[in-house]
């Protein structure tokens, strides 16, 4: 941990250099490890010390960036420098206007001593309880464990100086038996909070009770996402739709339609970074507080994610979503987002299916297929179950689905009272928190053979 | 720096390793991106470190840093013993390594114009002035064009004597024209989708890709595409282009004869392989015309080097010979099982990461169609263009793409344009049914940027060299 007050002198050191009219910087640092396991041995064990500083550099409307992972005070100004040079070749970009102003931030508890200086051996243990727990019922299991801290900084010269530290952690584990598997995953900023005895346990009962699987043929079925299954569906439809990006561009399927009933009564989402009960961040990378957004209410499109240039285009705020300096051209990304929970329990809701099917998890989803109707393809993956009659009845061979998820959604017919925090590829910045979806349809369009 | 690199690796010889690499590794990119007439990207990135690998009590260690010095050189060293220490708490078997001949060497990328010398104003003139042509009437609402430039400096160390240091230059481009009506959306690229096509090489390559020439024809079809029927669904004779044709490849080929998937260690995230071991040379992976080599010494591709991120230098070698599937992607660990050498595929996508096997360039190799002749014998056939989507199961068997744009061959020509096609197969099925692959005329090596594999996820560039080719009775559409 560097810290707050030399991360702020150090980029404030190159911003009074005062090369353009106006100029930010964004310090992202990293202490990480992680532990990767498979046929029940760790295979591959790494650790990581990581920085990074990008200078944002504003002349008139021209805009530069340059990053740079050195910190001595020469390359820093001479990352400095590099961007306000490429400011100086840069076209006027007609949506900015400013860079942010001064915010008052959160108060927010995201670190934990524990997770930050959880060692390599603490991890080899941890995953050498879960290779136990898997031999005891003949499976062999791969997964990963992760764990770590960051630092994160903004600085501009309007006065913005934002900080927070952060620490993290993440399981996943797949449990294997001869002809099936089986999944669970844990995530939280500590990680004393991860249970690896239940995690391992959930990944190995459904391998057991997933073997010998059947075959069924591909169709629409009524069907049962599991929480990591409709996170993994959420993270698509975040990607080509609650942008301000795509929404802006009209490939979004909320383009033009908000206010208009899109999907299911039951479906609300919303993004909202100051949650505690998920992974917590207080402010984007141009320094602006994080805002709760609504994104579809009861169905309805309401809204999408705002960085500060697109919300010029967009003639409203900025909602505390901008991504790094060098990927501004994005536009605003969703980054802590949640499904509103139902009342009904995974029990519960196996109960009420007489024939369909209950999935896991998703492997390769592709949402570009046909991004105006939110179509999605993808493969069900370690454990994808029947039920008959309110019953789990055993496992079935991976089905291929394609579907509008707005279509999919629009038929729900309940949500689990409670919701797990799934990981996203944006990591430690943020995940998406899901519950479980009993959905009366759901198109599976193709098999495999295993 | 070659002196701190020497003396850390000295450090891991008196501290008992069986084995030690570091690997320093400084990257320079450029990266720009326009979209309509706003220079959204114009990003300079520098990043260099190093990162050290062990062996110690038979199981592996790594920790990397950005800081070079000849003290965090040794606090990492320790670290990374330390954390080969821990992995052998689950160890089963000690991990022995295939051996290398030590190599001391330098390779370098050839370049004619470098493309960090080349004006920025010139390189956004190009990008605008192409945006210009694909925005030019109302319906082409968002026209991306984009340009990435990479230069990766190496130097390679190893307790066994290796002393290598690469120079690689990377350049690509590329563009997209999206067409927007009445909730309708329909996009054309060129070269390539997924920010165009790439190659090792310099600003030459940008040249020889006439970006300006072919944005007329890429407005027009988005716009077309727009009015077009959807791609009817069934079986179908398809002629797939050799940009999909790649793709094709390099998710049921390239990946799935990585041979760290077949063994189960890359499970946990992208899935195993249905090429296990007991089908090599036994399976008909695809028909008598189908070859396909792995190349990392093929010129100009994107997956080409001078000797991978263990010290074994760049090779050819057959993944499939006349349809039988007979070689893996290998590593110093993974090519023992097979009785063999490593066969150079060990790659890490910077300073602070562990080589993973990964693809170099994976190519199908010419066959002798002629394409025009090929579409004057395939009436009726679907002519499918440019990747829109991807997906495939975690053993490489059942896969779907999605393309930009089919057009139905009347007549030795393009006939009536469809938009949304997708097609539909398993793999040794798909391969199977190929039954003529053009000629070399048709032939060009693309380069694929965005490789994900591995925890924490690794970006590899690579690539695949690939023609039209034609597949018999292929599912098109998802029979809906």
């Amino acid at each position: 941990m560097i810290g707050t007050d030399k991360i702020h002198s150090m980029l404030q050191a190159a911003l009074d250099l005062n090369m353009g009219d106006q100029a930010d910087a964004v310090f992202l640092g990293s202490e990480s490890g992680l532990t990767r396991f498979a046929n029940s041995t760790i295979h591959q064990n790494v650790a990581e010390t990581q920085s990074k500083v990008y200078f944002r550099v504003a002349i008139g409307k021209k805009l530069g960036v340059a990053s740079t992972n050195s910190f001595t005070g020469a390359d820093l100004k001479r990352a400095y420098k590099s961007a306000a040079k490429i400011a100086k070749v840069q076209r006027e970009n007609p949506h900015f206007v400013s860079l942010p102003k001064p915010a008052v931030y959160p108060t927010m508890d995201t670190f934990f001593e524990g997770t930050a200086k959880f060692t390599p051996r603490q991890r080899a243990m941890k995953v050498k309880s879960i290779i136990d727990r898997a031999g005891r019922k003949n499976c062999t299991v791969a997964g990963s464990l992760s764990s770590g801290s960051g630092e994160l900084a903004v600085v501009n010269t309007l006065g913005v100086k934002a900080y927070q530290r952060i620490s993290s952690s993440s399981v996943n584990v797949i449990a294997m038996g001869a002809t099936s598997s089986g999944y669970a995953e844990g995530l939280s900023r500590n990680v004393e909070d991860l249970d690896f005895r239940a995690i391992a346990g959930t990944a190995v009962d459904r391998a057991v009770r997933c073997a010998n699987p059947v075959e069924m043929p591909p169709g629409e079925y009524e069907v049962i996402l599991e929480p990591a299954a409709v996170a993994s569906l959420i993270e698509w439809v975040n990607y080509i739709g609650f942008g301000s990006k795509p929404f802006q561009e009209n490939t979004s399927f909320m383009a033009g339609r908000l206010g208009e009933k899109i999907t299911g009564d039951a479906v609300t989402i919303y993004d909202d970074g100051t949650d505690p009960t998920a992974i917590a961040f207080p402010f984007d990378f141009e320094g602006v507080p994080k805002r709760k957004v609504e994104l579809i209410t009861n169905g309805v499109a309401k809204g999408v994610v705002y960085d500060s240039i697109t919300a010029v285009r967009g003639g409203c705020e900025s909602t505390g979503h901008a991504l790094t300096p060098d990927a501004s051209g994005e536009g605003g990304l969703a980054l802590n987002v949640f499904v509103q929970t139902g009342k009904s329990s995974l029990p519960e809701m196996i109960a009420n299916v007489e024939n369909g099917l209950l999935v896991t998890r998703f492997h390769y989803i592709n949402g570009f297929i046909d991004t105006p109707h939110a179509v999605l393809t993808g493969m069900t993956r370690d454990g994808l179950m029947q039920i008959k009659n309110g019953r789990l009845k055993g496992g079935v061979k991976n089905l291929r689905f394609t579907d509008s998820i707005l279509r999919a959604f629009g038929t729900v017919k309940a949500l689990s009272a409670e919701r797990q925090l799934i990981n996203a590829w944006w990591d430690s910045l943020g995940c998406i928190s899901a519950p479980a979806m009993h959905l009366g349809s759901f198109r599976f369009t193709g098999q495999t053979d295993f | 720096m070659k002196d701190r690199l020497k003396t850390a690796i000295d450090y891991l010889k008196s501290k008992g390793a069986s084995y030690g690499d570091i690997r320093y590794v400084r990257t320079t990119a450029e990266n720009i991106k326009v979209t309509n007439e706003t220079v959204d990207t114009l990003a300079h990135d520098v990043s260099q470190g190093f990162g050290i690998r062990v062996l110690a009590d038979g199981a592996w260690g790594f920790a990397s840093s950005a800081i070079c010095t000849q003290g965090e050189m040794r606090k990492v060293a320790n670290r990374a013993l330390q954390i080969a220490k821990a992995s052998a708490l689950t160890q089963r078997e000690k991990v022995k390594l295939a051996d290398v001949e030590p190599y001391v060497d330098r390779y370098e990328t050839t370049v004619a114009t470098d493309p960090f010398d080349v004006k920025l104003a010139r390189k956004l003139d190009l990008l605008l002035g192409v945006n210009k042509i694909l925005t030019k009437g109302s319906k082409v609402r968002v026209a991306e064009s984009s340009m990435d430039f990479y230069r990766t400096e190496k130097m390679f160390l190893s307790t066994e004597g290796a002393d290598i240091e690469q120079v690689l230059t990377e350049s690509g481009a590329g563009y997209t024209a999206t067409a927007v009506e009445s909730g309708e959306v329909q996009r054309r690229s060129y070269p390539n989708s997924h920010r165009g096509d790439f190659g090792t090489g310099g600003y030459e390559l940008i040249e020889r890709m006439k970006l300006l020439d072919h944005a007329e024809r890429v407005r027009e079809e988005a716009v077309a595409l727009l009015t077009a029927p959807v791609c009817p669904s069934g079986p179908r004779t398809i002629i797939i282009d050799s940009s999909q044709m790649a793709l094709q490849v390099h998710e049921s080929c390239g990946h799935p004869t990585e041979l760290d998937r077949v063994l189960g260690t890359e499970i946990s995230l992208a899935g195993g392989s249905f090429l296990t071991l007991d089908k090599r040379g036994k399976l008909r992976y695809g028909s008598r015309i189908v070859n396909i080599v792995a190349d990392a010494t093929c010129p100009g591709g994107l997956g080409s080097f001078g000797y991978d991120d263990e010290g074994v230098k760049a090779q050819r070698f057959d993944l499939v010979r006349e349809g039988m599937f007979v070689g893996y992607l290998t590593s110093r660990e993974t090519a023992p099982i097979l009785g063999e050498r490593s066969n150079g595929t060990m790659r890490a996508d910077g300073w602070n990461r562990l080589p993973l096997i990964r693809m170099t360039n994976i190519n199908l190799e010419p066959g002798t169609a002629v394409y025009n002749d090929l579409l004057a014998d395939s009436d009726g056939a679907l002519l499918l263009d440019t990747n829109k989507s991807w997906s495939i199961d975690d053993q490489r068997l059942n896969f779907q793409f999605g393309l930009e744009a089919a057009w139905e061959i009347r007549g030795g020509k393009k006939g009536q344009l469809y938009k949304n096609p997708v097609y539909t197969g398993i793999t040794p099925e798909f391969w199977n049914s190929c039954d003529a692959i053009c000629n070399r005329d048709s032939w060009h090596v693309w380069g694929v940027p965005n490789c994900g594999k591995g925890e924490p996820m690794q970006t590899a560039r690579v690539a695949h060299g690939a023609s039209p080719a034609r597949f018999r009775n292929v599912m098109v559409g998802v029979g809906q």
